[in-house]
């Protein structure tokens, strides 16, 4: 299985890094960025599928909040009519959650992809030999500058900017996409993911190689480019709640 | 739904990053040297182990005569809600004796040198802090300890008190090879295709050599009648001149040559990440023979008598012919079951061999059988 793994996705797209690095003037940083744009441009029809799919079950929120308030304490007839809602919408409530994972494998690829390229202990370079083609585009990179702007790749960033720039766009990220709402239960779930992520990637910043941490910079700033070419700014900055058909 | 969906996405996250991400920490794999019936080693946990080989054959409790254990660790930061929390170092180097010491440079950052007899620590270096990792071997010329450190520099230490003596420039932006005296030169192969010659004097730079593809040396370099062999990211092994900016050829293997090669009567053997041992001519770099030991060999081999030792990464270790052709390569094949990457030593027919489970092992290669192991795991 792991065989099979790296035969088809992980070599690949480790393969692809390192000759992007030796195309890119040796710069494995300016490496991470071009193969993060490729790979979410490649992702651009699973994404706005994912996107479209919360935006319609946003959409439905303000009903199905109605129906929480009129069947809220009879969970088995609120779950069938929530489906019947969601029957009568045509919406499948999974289907935002669907591209999401298919797409998982791509990035998990694309992070080991990182952190086997930038092999900083002796273990890990003789673990990427196995791994690469012997194709001179690859070897000519070797071995990989790990330095770029101000930032040792193969170590994490001591100088908390990139925390700073990861945590911040994720929050920006989480906040275009969360719709306000009345509940209070789950207006506090969402108060505590827009924090608790942002700051947990902050956090892993500051721990992991600054050459995860540039993808997960990258990968937000271009999540938030795509977020508002299809739903706009969203729900950032908007804390007015949404207007409720105030019914019994 | 939506807050059980957004939970499960979140485990994935963390589940993903940390089952799939986690960088591997570094083990070692430090060699086998030997001197007076005595065996040196850098444990997989941090601790420098002295034994004697005639009480392991004999299985004697443990430390008999001659015997010793240090450990070494390295302090660090236990996270957010802990002290400080002292950790093994990582060894890759290969211990080196001379008189009554043994050296040794450890992933951290710091030389040691303990007194053979009892494993007292004599001295470390530096006292305050850290240098670069050390993965490569330390070499001793002139009452001198050499070796190259990963911050570039290579530092000659004295072998008493550990003083230091020089300091060479940074030659590169880590240096992990073992340095090869020749004479009063030390000569170095670096990471971004450079070979220098240093004083041992003084460390001063008499030569340096540039590859045209600027691709990096992996092996640690070796120099016979005057020329250097060393190993290359670029899959070839490299013949240079001393002293000149001529290469005299380059052999192509299947991956990169990662072991230091050896040379012996005008052949150069040289083990590759493709799994195959290169029997070459010095002269021309031609191909005499190849053995296909079916897994990378990250360990130098190692001639006993007219015998060469090869160990790979899938734990078989080969005793081979260097004159025979075809089928009748194989003299003897053994296996201690786990990936061997260390250098090893030999003593008479018996070669000594430490395996990444933190063993090691005594093998007797014309008998082609395992004498005895040994645990280095000790309390």
């Amino acid at each position: 299985m792991a065989d099979l793994w790296s035969l088809i996705i992980l070599n690949p797209m480790l393969n692809g890094l390192i000759a992007l690095t030796s195309v890119l003037d040796g710069s494995f940083g300016l490496a991470i960025i071009a193969l993060t744009i490729i790979v979410r441009l490649i992702l651009v029809p699973l994404t706005l599928k994912q996107l479209k799919a919360t935006k319609a079950l946003q959409g439905m929120q303000p009903k199905i909040q109605e129906l929480q308030k009129k069947h809220g304490k009879n969970q088995q007839k609120l779950q069938q009519e929530m489906m019947k809602l969601y029957k009568e919408a045509g919406v499948n409530p999974l289907g935002c959650l669907w591209p999401m994972l298919v797409q998982f494998p791509v990035w998990i690829a694309l992070y080991q992809s990182i952190m086997r390229a930038l092999a900083t202990t002796p273990e890990s370079l003789l673990d990427l030999f196995r791994h690469l083609y012997s194709w001179e585009v690859v070897t000519r990179a070797l071995p990989l500058d790990s330095h770029f702007l101000w930032l040792n790749l193969g170590v994490p960033d001591g100088t908390m900017i990139l925390a700073i720039i990861v945590g911040g766009s994720m929050w920006v990220q989480q906040k275009m996409v969360t719709a306000p709402t009345v509940d209070p239960r789950q207006k506090s779930m969402n108060s505590m993911m827009q924090l608790m992520m942002p700051f947990m990637f902050a956090f892993f910043t500051l721990m992991f190689p600054s050459g995860l941490a540039l993808f997960w910079a990258v990968s937000n700033v271009i999540g938030i480019v795509i977020q508002y070419l299809v739903t706009g700014w969203g729900y950032l900055g908007r804390g007015a709640l949404p207007k409720l058909p105030l019914t019994r | 739904m939506k807050t059980n969906l957004t939970k499960f996405v979140v485990l994935f996250c963390l589940f993903s990053l940390f089952a799939f991400g986690c960088a591997e920490a570094p083990t070692g794999f430090s060699g086998i040297t030997r001197g007076d019936g005595i065996l040196y080693v850098g444990s997989m946990d941090g601790k420098i182990i002295a034994m004697n080989a005639s009480a392991r054959s004999q299985q004697l409790h443990f430390p008999a005569d001659g015997e010793w254990v240090y450990a070494i660790t390295t302090t660090s930061q236990g996270g957010l809600s802990c002290g400080p929390v002292s950790t093994p170092v990582a060894i890759y180097g290969t211990p080196a004796v001379d008189g009554n010491l043994v050296f040794i440079g450890t992933y951290n950052g710091k030389v040691y040198a303990f007194n053979i007899a009892n494993g007292a620590m004599r001295w470390d270096y530096p006292k305050e802090g850290y240098i670069g990792a050390i993965v490569g071997s330390p070499v001793i010329v002139n009452d001198t300890v050499c070796l190259c450190s990963s911050d570039g520099r290579v530092y000659a230490l004295d072998t008493t008190y550990g003083e230091s003596n020089w300091n060479s420039t940074v030659l590169c932006d880590k240096l992990w090879a073992t340095p090869y005296i020749e004479g009063d030169k030390l000569y170095i192969s670096t990471f971004d295709g450079h070979l220098y010659a240093l004083s041992a004097d003084d460390g001063s730079i008499t030569w340096s050599f540039a590859t045209e593809s600027k691709i990096g040396f992996v092996s640690s370099p070796v120099v016979s009648n005057g020329v250097i062999f060393v190993g290359s990211l670029d899959r070839n092994l490299h013949a240079v001149k001393v002293e000149s900016n001529e290469t005299l050829w380059k052999f192509a293997g299947g991956n990169c040559f990662w072991a230091t090669p050896l040379v012996s009567n005008n052949v150069v053997y040289a083990g590759c990440l493709d799994g195959k041992i290169y029997a070459v001519d010095a002269g021309d770099g031609t191909q005499l023979w190849s053995f296909d030991a079916g897994s990378p060999i990250v360990a130098s081999p190692l001639l006993v008598d007219d015998l060469l030792i090869i160990a790979c990464d899938s734990g078989e270790v080969y005793v081979l012919k260097t004159e025979a052709t075809g089928g009748d390569r194989i003299v003897n094949q053994l296996s201690i079951g786990t990936s061997i990457r260390a250098s090893f030593c030999a003593s008479g027919d018996v070669v000594y061999v430490r395996g990444q489970d933190n063993c090691l092992y005594a093998l007797d290669v014309k008998q082609g059988k395992e004498t005895w192991n040994f645990t280095l795991t000790t309390e």
